[in-house]
């Protein structure tokens, strides 16, 4: 009778499982769809971009190879750039929020709530009302369409401030009577005991700025004006309204430019999820 | 004020330990702030104040403030941003949904695995085969069956990490790279949306003309009847809620207008002129009738005029939203017979490039990256912090899956939704720039316009200053507005 049931049960279930499994492949389907296109266009020759069917005849990875040599892109020079300046932005920003965050977690000083409040305030403000005088003072500085003007306002951040602190404060005070016990000052503190321990809130916010840098979109498109200074975004803006027409190409560069996100999301998803879920949120 | 040696210590070792950051922050951030809010004050204009020509700065009071509210482009682009809002909760709705099919353990024992995975493994082989075959037109249905069964491998194998992987990703993505691939997938003429509703609706397009046009209109009635039902029955819950103290008089007034508003616009279109104002005439007579019995009853009762202010504008805005989408169903079924007997067929929608439908496709694409976004996340981690033992209680109750789902997962998740819709509604006002610089630049005839890229065209291509200044301010009360609204109203709501 028992095992009667049980058997039931396994059917029942089984049957239930694969019901989740259909849906949720079918959505995943079409939610993955937009990239099959664009990865398949990416392969065909040009007179086939626009036919119904999405299979090339005759596949050409040499799409991806032409996409640098394209006359009027620099593509390979905007890949450069996007992922030079990702990597400055990041190591800046990311230096500069855990000393931050370590004073505001750590060191005990008069003001200090009062500083982080104003901290907290303008995480929300639309980034939109400063871009108008930061623009005006790269003007004044010269640093219009320059590397400097694209790194330097992005390297502080209040929002990396908060999401370090946030991570600082789960680490035990105990640890910072211990140093000071055994003699270590605030730097020995700070770079030999703390910083180690938030290491998964370096990788996420690591992650964050990184992903932001890169496909960051307002700020460098105002600043930039030369060609060989683009980054991607603008990069790619600029061969769809220059040669838009060339799809197959257009896809292979979209396809480049997307890859590395997908890859750093796939293989670094655990940090990524857990900060978001900690409140953090992308942008 | 004397402060003690190791409290003078202890601030310089603050600031040490702070310094480069708050340079950053103080340049970067405060200095601006604090100058684009004199900016929005003043005339500055690029084509004015360079280098070439430097005309003297004038301050500008309020002139700024004044032109923007009267600039009949202004309330047209807020209103395409709060259309473009408009899908917001179906991005919600979607992400909850998903992230509820995502946390059951979809994981089995063994043997259900091997099942899948022979299943799985064939239909992967014989769409290789058939594709180094060269299978010409039918590779398409060989894709997709690949595409399935290689999903179906990785979901049965993996769990659901790998759906959620999967389903995050066109949020992750999104930039400019994949809005320059939609605008390629919306090509009217080329991109491949349409060329898959091409043969589509020309078969169903002899579907309609073989179809009496009674039934089509019919159908575009039903819906305006449908319209009003949702008007009537929302309008009955309001005055429940009055009755019971539980809304105010401010609540229920705003609640009834928002519930009003698509039947008012729909009195615009000249089609449904008639249609329209017997709807808003029918609704107006309802409401006044609901007030004054509820006024009537309610004598007794005493409470603030705001009170359950969220819940009315949460619910009733809900509402109107569904009501539009009746209005848009219902406008489509009046216009297909016209449609169909085109000599070339019913033609699809021409996407991004017409006036009428390039919002609704930017909505979709959003809707595209908003299924798996953060927002699922958030949900999944809220689902998981339910406690079991209230589903087990509901379960001996005899609860069905929806009751449970209304009475259990709901409430518990409302503080998770609370924070989605408000990040949500910020990230929406001032959403949008991306999308039109890409794909529309902001057209067709300012179809795709919103506040951010007004600013940014008014900013930088025009170089008026000033004026983008005063119009990010503006954008930036109303963010600010709606923001303590909803913590004022909504943390309420979620709390009760």
């Amino acid at each position: 009778m028992r095992h009667q049931h049980s058997a039931g049960v396994f059917v029942h279930r089984l049957a239930g499982a694969g019901v989740f499994h259909v849906v949720l492949t079918l959505l995943g389907l079409a939610l993955v769809l937009p990239f099959v296109w664009m990865l398949l266009t990416s392969f065909k020759p040009l007179e086939e971009v626009n036919l119904e069917n999405w299979i090339p005849t005759r596949w050409l990875p040499g799409n991806y190879a032409e996409v640098f040599e394209t006359k009027g892109l620099q593509f390979g020079r905007w890949y450069w750039n996007s992922i030079f300046i990702a990597s400055c932005v990041t190591f800046l920003q990311v230096f500069t929020s855990s000393l931050a965050a370590f004073s505001f977690s750590r060191l005990n000083w008069p003001g200090r709530n009062k500083v982080f409040l104003l901290y907290l305030a303008t995480m929300m403000l639309p980034g939109l009302v400063m871009m108008i005088p930061n623009y005006q003072v790269m003007i004044e500085l010269g640093l219009v369409d320059s590397y400097v003007g694209l790194v330097l306002p992005a390297s502080f951040s209040a929002f990396g401030t908060f999401l370090l602190r946030q991570f600082m404060l789960t680490i035990p005070s105990s640890l910072d009577e211990a140093a000071e016990i055994d003699g270590a000052g605030k730097w020995r503190l700070y770079w030999d005991i703390i910083l180690p321990l938030c290491r998964p809130g370096l990788i996420t916010l690591t992650i964050f700025t990184f992903i932001g840098s890169y496909q960051s979109f307002f700020w460098p498109l105002v600043m930039l004006k030369s060609l060989h200074r683009y980054t991607l975004p603008i990069g790619l803006l600029f061969f769809d309204s220059s040669q838009g027409q060339q799809t197959n190409l257009l896809m292979a560069a979209v396809t480049m430019s997307v890859a590395p996100m997908i890859v750093v999301f796939v293989v670094l998803q655990k940090y990524l999820v857990k900060g978001i879920q900690l409140g953090a949120v992308k942008g | 004020m004397s402060w003690s040696r190791a409290k003078k210590r202890s601030l310089a070792l603050g600031l040490a330990f702070l310094a480069p950051n708050i340079l950053g922050f103080l340049s970067f951030t405060l200095f601006p702030l604090v100058f684009s809010l004199i900016l929005a004050f003043t005339n500055w204009d690029l084509r004015l104040h360079n280098i070439f020509r430097q005309e003297t700065l004038r301050f500008a009071g309020f002139e700024n403030f004044s032109r923007l509210l009267t600039e009949r482009d202004f309330w047209k682009y807020l209103g395409n941003t709060a259309f473009l809002m408009m899908g917001i909760p179906f991005g919600i709705a979607g992400s909850l949904i998903t992230a509820i099919l995502l946390s059951r353990d979809l994981r089995g024992g063994s043997r259900r695995i091997w099942v899948y995975l022979v299943a799985v493994v064939l239909l992967v082989l014989g769409t290789g085969a058939l594709l180094l075959a060269g299978a010409g037109a039918t590779g398409m249905t060989i894709l997709i069956a690949g595409l399935v069964g290689l999903i179906l491998m990785g979901g049965t194998l993996g769990g659901s990490t790998v759906y959620r992987t999967l389903f995050y990703l066109p949020h992750f993505t999104a930039g400019v790279a994949t809005f320059i691939l939609w605008k390629k997938l919306y090509n009217p003429h080329t991109g491949p949306i349409n060329n898959a509703l091409r043969p589509l609706l020309q078969s169903f397009g002899s579907v309609i003309q073989a179809t009496p046009p009674g039934v089509l209109r019919g159908i575009a009635w039903a819906c305006l009847v449908g319209m009003a039902m949702l008007v009537l029955t929302a309008l009955r819950r309001l005055s429940r809620a009055w009755r019971d103290g539980e809304a105010g008089r401010l609540s229920v007034v705003l609640g009834g207008a928002l519930l009003l508003a698509p039947a008012a616009l729909a009195t615009r279109w000249a089609p449904w002129s008639e249609g329209g104002l017997a709807l808003a005439g029918a609704a107006g007579a309802m409401t006044v009738l609901a007030l004054a019995a509820a006024i009537v009853r309610k004598r007794e009762f005493r409470c603030r005029h705001d009170e359950g202010l969220g819940f009315a504008l949460m619910f009733c805005g809900v509402l109107m939203i569904a009501q539009f989408a009746l209005l848009g169903l219902s406008r489509v079924a009046a216009a297909l017979p016209a449609m169909a007997a085109n000599p070339d067929g019913m033609t699809p929608p021409e996407w991004i490039t017409s006036y009428y439908w390039a919002k609704p496709a930017i909505m979709i694409m959003g809707f595209w990256g908003a299924i798996g976004s953060n927002n699922m996340l958030l949900y999944l981690a809220g689902l998981s912090n339910v406690p079991q033992d209230l589903y087990e209680a509901a379960s001996i109750d005899g609860a069905s899956p929806m009751q449970r789902f209304w009475n259990v997962t709901w409430p518990q998740l409302a503080p998770v939704t609370f924070f989605i819709v408000v990040m949500s509604v910020i990230g929406g006002l001032q959403g949008g720039f991306e999308m039109a610089r890409t794909m529309t630049q902001g057209g067709p005839a300012g179809a795709t316009t919103t506040l951010s890229y007004f600013v940014y065209t008014q900013g930088f291509e025009t170089g008026r200053l000033g004026y983008a200044s005063g119009i990010a301010w503006t954008l930036f009360l109303l963010v600010f507005l709606v923001t303590l609204f909803n913590w004022k109203f909504g943390n309420k709501y979620v709390n009760d």
